[in-house]
């Protein structure tokens, strides 16, 4: 196992509001890989995207807490300077967004919104970042990147938009891209090619990626290990096999249920998740999950409403749940074949 | 942009047409009769006659209209003034001069005063709001509004007065406020006045600061300032490339139509610092019903504001490209 | 006879507006009580206004102890001079200039306290009058000269007055008009100037004897006064440039203009042709006059305050000190010494309607009702100006001060003598309709008005109107109105111009000036028999008989404010005083000190 690019240990995020102190991320450990994607899935409010912006520090100092550990390539980035920060942003680590048509300045070309990236961290002149704004175009898959290169955000397509975000993130190869649910405003088809080309990228350049998303069916495609958020807590992680065919976690077990599946019978109901996501200024007692849990009665003494269910991770797998083993087993099964037919 | 010009030009002269319409027959609408008061103390019906035949105004309403539209465009023969080339505005009714050279005459002082007081409060405006948009939430923030607050509630002909007494009279600081036409010596020229620039602003310069703070803060909000932040920018570079950018529009709409309607004469001002400017003319055009005077001043006060409302609209759609000129 | 002559103290025009708007100010001012005057006035002493000798008209004139000549007098104003065109002028502030630049044939010797004499200014003397006061003759006198050195001669005077016939000239007075043709109103009839080389039979000049006879319709033992008018300076046909001369006036004056930039400048500069041998009225003392358009009344009055620079040697023409700073000249003794004041030519009165209001026992009931001392407190207090009792004010020949209804004893109103009257006269409760102009003072006046009136048993109703269309709507006859506010100025110091047309009953008619509607034969015929008195005091004394006896038996109006208006004056100015007959700085006596 070669040492993680991207190591984070007991991330802690705390933002200091009016109303007391909410907890958006509560003690988040992994590891990301070169050459590897983590996928990491839940719903909003989970912590997911509070994570990434923790880990490229763009959190407003003023009224968020910082706690834990998080290394990139050996430097550790919450304590770094602002500073230090700057260099590594856009250069040594990149993020895409959800909205593109938003995430783009309206005032200036994605040529010139490429290249400023590219000037600020290698310094070359105007001209010759220009010309690999207008590479990484071609590299993205945009036709006509030469003429392309002077327009505007807002005269792409959509699809066209994210790749020109993909293409502006990369341009300086960095080694981490963190991917915030790219493809979530994009319909199918150019989701899928979104994702091929991410894919090559990663071939290519040997990228390690985090990639944010709430659609399991995109985890399916791209992920190589699975990171499940609730609360803002990590309650199962694994490789994507694992944590898809054999979930060891009610919540995950939800997940799946409630997607509709191509196969299988139309006329069945979707099955939602029952409940609504824990507030986070205010997190239940004990496992946060067990509000919405249809096995918490099931586990002996009661425990899920008053202790915390640790995580115990071994060989990169582990849930958070205090089902045994055996009642997993049983209990999950059912469900499994539920969907299946 | 040059249909989009062609098109507002024509829209701007229909709407000059509409408003000089509408203010003759509001002229004459009001219950005063412009002869009687030209006429002097002793009006018998046969002066009053006489007056009216003087001014050119014992023609139906129609008729008078109908004249000085021909004499805006290829001019008009006048009985006691001769031929008045185009652009013909007419003459005074109140004392005989011609009102086009007249209304020129004032002109200098009331773009001085409106270019100079636009420098003072774009500058105190915009900066204080930029930095209270900053320093949001802390001390300087809240300084910086309440102070911009309490000077824009501020009475110019109280301010005025006391700033007179106190710099002029006083501390002998300043000269009084006067106008010296920047052509003979522009040193004079802005410290004459500096006072009522300063004074003029006042009133101006809450609405940029609270303007540029909202404007900004909520640009720095928006994601493509985060995705700039993402690319490793430096706060200085997005608050400037970005923050500004986001900010300008508004700002430069607003002060296109401030500056029109500076263009158009400040009344307040003007009174109170003696400076003879479009405002303290259309007052007295007014008070001295003096249809041409008055006609001339709204109709350069209305043109005023009408090419700013073009300009304005074009610079928008340089600074913001989503915008496409309709 | 019907002269619809308008001499409205409240004139439309802008500089009179702007200094007869008598703001309030609550200054504290404490009380004052009676109708004394206030400090800096000089209490009437009576026979202010004589008509002077030859001797009186002879130049030149009297020296002022201390002048030297020299230097620049600096004139403030709001707005420049309406007029220059004699012919033209008829507003007061215009005169102010035209004393500088024109001469007519009689005009005002005025002393250094405030007393007058007509005296003869291009004339030798004040006239000769045939027996019946229709013939008059004047005589030229020599040496007289035009700014470009040409002899000023009778034909010049002849030709001031015929050209007001001319249809450019609408603005000037039209008294002299009437009396030379008997049309009233219709002067115009049968004549339309001299340009075509047309003259009046009426007017008879001799360039030999150098006399100029006018043959009038009526008598008018007055005329002299009338010919002081402005509107009836001489004006030489060979100098005459028709509209522009309203720009750029020939001047024989001991000033003529150097240079005008309209609203802006004036300067004004010797005239080397003005002989002071044959002005016994002027003294010509600075270089220069150089007068600032478009200095606002109150900066300019701050100015002559702060007197710093040049507004040391300024003075403001025709714009009295405000209402704002009337107690800062009043309280400082330093500026006090660089002010001057004195009473406006007229009298503010409310007229009351006799043909809706009958009885005279209700009107003398009006009369001790109103309240005005509250009334002058809102002007501003005893500085505002002096309790009126009379139809004459006293700038008036023959002025004599009488108090018919105990208004200097109880200027606060008498209600209880009110109610008394009304009881008697069956009318208590009487309901009585006031008008009055819509200003921000008569909004408040109304109010002490309104109140005074209840307490004195009437049932007030109070309706305001808009003050553009005021005088059109109170000069209706039949206007429903009770008690209207009004005022009124005479154009030349004897009490005909006052009487005559407001309590002659020929001046009844829509567009006049009779708004009482007063129309009783003793009053007609005592008109008409002063008016013929040759000898002005003794006219001057029948008409104040006249005066106390309309105000005791018919109490037509009530008597409101003889106005007093303030001036300020830079440290380096001399001889600066009050211009009894426009109200304003008198410029020809100013001189520059060392």
């Amino acid at each position: 196992m070669s040492t993680p690019f991207l190591s984070v240990r007991d991330l802690k995020v705390h933002f200091s509001t009016e109303d007391g102190i909410v907890k958006a991320v509560d003690g988040l450990s992994f590891d990301v890989e070169k050459g590897k994607t983590l996928g990491i899935v839940g719903e909003s409010g989970s912590g997911k995207s509070v994570t990434n912006m923790a880990i490229l520090g763009l959190h407003d100092p003023r009224n968020t807490k910082l706690d834990g550990e998080i290394l990139l390539d050996g430097k550790e980035l919450i304590t770094a300077s602002e500073r230090e920060l700057e260099q590594l942003r856009g250069n040594k680590m990149s993020m895409i967004f959800q909205d593109a048509l938003a995430s783009l300045s309206p005032y200036h070309t994605i040529g010139a919104q490429i290249a400023e990236t590219y000037r600020k961290h290698t310094g070359t002149s105007k001209k010759e970042a220009r010309a690999r704004a207008i590479e990484m175009l071609r590299r993205v898959g945009i036709p006509q990147p030469d003429m392309r290169v002077d327009d505007y955000p807002h005269q792409f397509s959509g699809g066209m938009r994210q790749r020109a975000m993909i293409a502006m993130a990369l341009v300086c190869d960095p080694e981490l891209l963190i991917a915030d649910e790219p493809t979530t405003a994009l319909d199918v088809t150019v989701q899928a090619q979104i994702m091929d080309l991410l894919k090559d990228l990663q071939q290519e350049f040997g990228t390690a990626i985090i990639f944010i998303t709430h659609d399991l069916g995109v985890i399916a495609d791209i992920a190589d290990d699975v990171l499940v958020m609730y609360g803002g807590r990590c309650v199962e992680k694994g490789t994507k096999k694992e944590v898809l065919r054999t979930p060891e976690h009610p919540y995950t077990l939800g997940l799946l249920g409630s997607m509709p599946s191509l196969e299988g019978p139309v006329d069945v109901p979707l099955s939602p998740i029952p409940g609504s996501p824990p507030s986070l200024l205010n997190p239940p007692s004990g496992c946060c999950f067990h509000p919405r849990c249809t096995f918490a009665e099931k586990v002996s003494g009661g425990l899920c409403s008053t202790a915390q269910p640790a995580l115990e991770i071994t060989d990169g797998r582990g849930a958070a749940c205090h089902l045994t083993p055996e009642q997993k087993g049983d209990l999950f099964a059912d469900y499994a074949t539920a969907r299946t037919n | 942009m040059f249909r989009f010009l062609i098109r507002r030009t024509l829209g701007a002269a229909v709407i000059l047409l509409i408003i000089s319409a509408i203010v003759f027959v509001l002229f004459y609408a009001a219950p005063r009769d412009p002869a009687r008061i030209a006429c002097g103390k002793v009006c018998t019906p046969e002066t009053l006659a006489l007056v009216k035949k003087n001014l050119g105004i014992n023609h139906p309403l129609p008729v008078q209209y109908w004249d000085w539209l021909k004499g805006l465009f290829v001019g008009r023969d006048y009985a006691a003034f001769g031929n008045c080339k185009a652009p013909c505005l007419g003459y005074s009714f109140q004392n005989r001069e011609p009102v086009l050279s007249t209304i020129m005459d004032r002109f200098p002082l009331t773009i001085s005063l409106a270019i100079g007081s636009s420098v003072v409060f774009l500058v105190f405006g915009i900066g204080t709001g930029m930095l209270a948009a900053v320093k949001q939430g802390k001390t300087l923030d809240k300084i910086a509004s309440s102070a911009s607050l309490i000077a824009s509630s501020m009475q110019i002909y109280v301010i005025g007065v006391f700033a007179t007494y106190l710099l002029v009279d006083q501390m002998h600081w300043l000269d009084r406020a006067n106008y010296t036409p920047f052509t003979d010596n522009p040193a004079k020229w802005a410290q004459g006045l500096l006072v009522p620039w300063l004074v003029l602003s006042l009133i101006f310069t809450a609405n940029y600061t609270r303007m540029t703070r909202s404007q900004m803060v909520e640009t720095l909000s928006e994601d493509y300032v985060r995705t700039a932040r993402a690319k490793g920018l430096s706060r200085r570079t997005v608050f400037f490339r970005f923050a500004w950018r986001g900010a300008m529009g508004p700002i430069v709409t607003i002060f296109g139509l401030d500056l029109g309607t500076l263009l158009g004469g400040a009344i307040i001002t003007e009174s109170t610092f003696s400076l003879q400017g479009l405002g303290m003319l259309s007052v007295k055009a007014v008070s001295t019903n003096d249809l041409p005077m008055l006609l001339g001043v709204v109709m350069v006060a209305a043109a005023a504001i009408v090419v700013f409302n073009i300009i304005v609209d074009s610079v928008y759609a340089l600074i913001d490209p989503r915008v496409r000129l309709a | 006879m019907s002269l619809s002559r308008r001499n409205f103290v409240i004139a439309t025009s802008v500089a009179a507006a702007g200094s007869t708007l008598l703001s309030a100010c609550s200054s504290g001012d404490s009380g004052g009580g009676s109708g004394s005057p206030s400090d800096g006035a000089t209490a009437y002493t009576g026979a202010k206004v004589t008509v002077g000798t030859k001797e009186d008209s002879t130049g030149p004139a009297p020296e002022i102890a201390g002048a030297k000549k020299g230097g620049t007098i600096y004139g403030l104003a709001p707005d420049d001079f309406s007029h220059l065109d004699p012919q033209r002028i008829y507003y007061a502030y215009n005169s102010t200039v035209a004393l500088l630049l024109h001469r007519c044939l009689t005009s005002y010797k005025i002393d250094s306290s405030g007393k007058q004499k007509l005296v003869g200014d291009l004339a030798t003397d004040t006239g000769t009058a045939s027996a019946d006061n229709k013939t008059w003759t004047f005589t030229l006198k020599e040496g007289l000269k035009w700014e470009d050195g040409s002899e000023l001669t009778v034909e010049d005077v002849r030709h001031g007055i015929e050209r007001s016939w001319a249809s450019f000239i609408t603005e000037g007075a039209n008294y002299a008009q009437s009396a030379l043709t008997g049309k009233g109103g219709k002067w115009r009839e049968g004549y339309e100037g001299p340009y075509k080389g047309k003259h009046l039979d009426s007017i008879v000049t001799d360039k030999a004897k150098r006399t100029i006879t006018f043959k009038l319709a009526e008598s008018k033992p007055d005329f002299n006064f009338t010919l002081a008018m402005h509107s009836y300076a001489a004006v030489s046909p060979k100098l005459d440039t028709k509209e522009k001369y309203d720009k750029k006036p020939a001047a024989c004056g001991p000033y003529k203009i150097k240079a005008h930039t309209t609203d802006k400048s004036m300067v004004l500069i010797r005239n080397k042709n003005w002989d002071p041998a044959t002005d016994s009225i002027r003294n010509a003392y600075p270089d220069t006059f150089e007068f600032d358009f478009g200095i606002e009344t109150l900066d300019s009055v701050d100015r002559l305050i702060a007197d710093q620079g040049k507004d040391q040697y300024a003075v403001s023409i025709y714009k009295g000190v405000p209402a704002e700073r009337i107690q800062k000249v009043l309280t400082d003794p330093a500026l006090k010494k660089r002010s001057f004041n004195g009473l406006l030519t007229g009298v503010y009165y409310y007229a009351i309607n006799t043909k809706r209001v009958t009885d005279l026992k209700v009107r003398q009931a009006l009369n001790h009702a109103w309240p005005l001392q509250q009334i002058r407190q809102i002007y501003g207090g005893p500085s505002a100006g002096d309790f009126a009792t009379s139809i004459m004010s006293p700038d008036l020949i023959g002025y004599k001060k009488y108090d018919a209804y105990g208004k200097l004893t109880k200027p606060q109103g008498d209600p209880a003598k009110s109610k008394a009257l009304l009881k008697e006269a069956g009318k208590l409760g009487m309901k009585v309709v006031y008008a009055y102009p819509q200003d921000p003072t008569y909004d408040k006046t109304k109010v002490v008005i309104e109140n005074a009136l209840k307490a004195a048993g009437f049932t007030p109703i109070i309706k305001p109107v808009d003050s553009t269309s005021y005088y059109d709507q109170i000069q209706q006859i039949d206007n429903s109105y009770d008690v209207m506010w009004f005022g009124w100025s005479p154009d030349w110091p004897t009490a005909y111009t006052v009487v005559q047309p407001l309590f002659d009953g020929g001046a009844i008619g829509n567009g006049m000036n009779n708004i009482s509607q007063t129309d009783i034969s003793w009053i007609n015929d005592g008109i008409k028999k002063n008016a013929v008195v040759a000898d002005q005091a003794k006219a001057g004394a029948a008409w104040s008989a006249l005066d106390e006896r309309i105000m005791k038996e018919v109490a037509p109006i009530i008597p409101e404010t003889f106005s007093r208006r303030y001036y300020v004056f830079g440290s380096k100015v001399g001889g600066a005083q009050f211009d009894p007959n426009f109200s304003a700085t008198l410029l020809y006596k100013t001189f520059v000190k060392a």
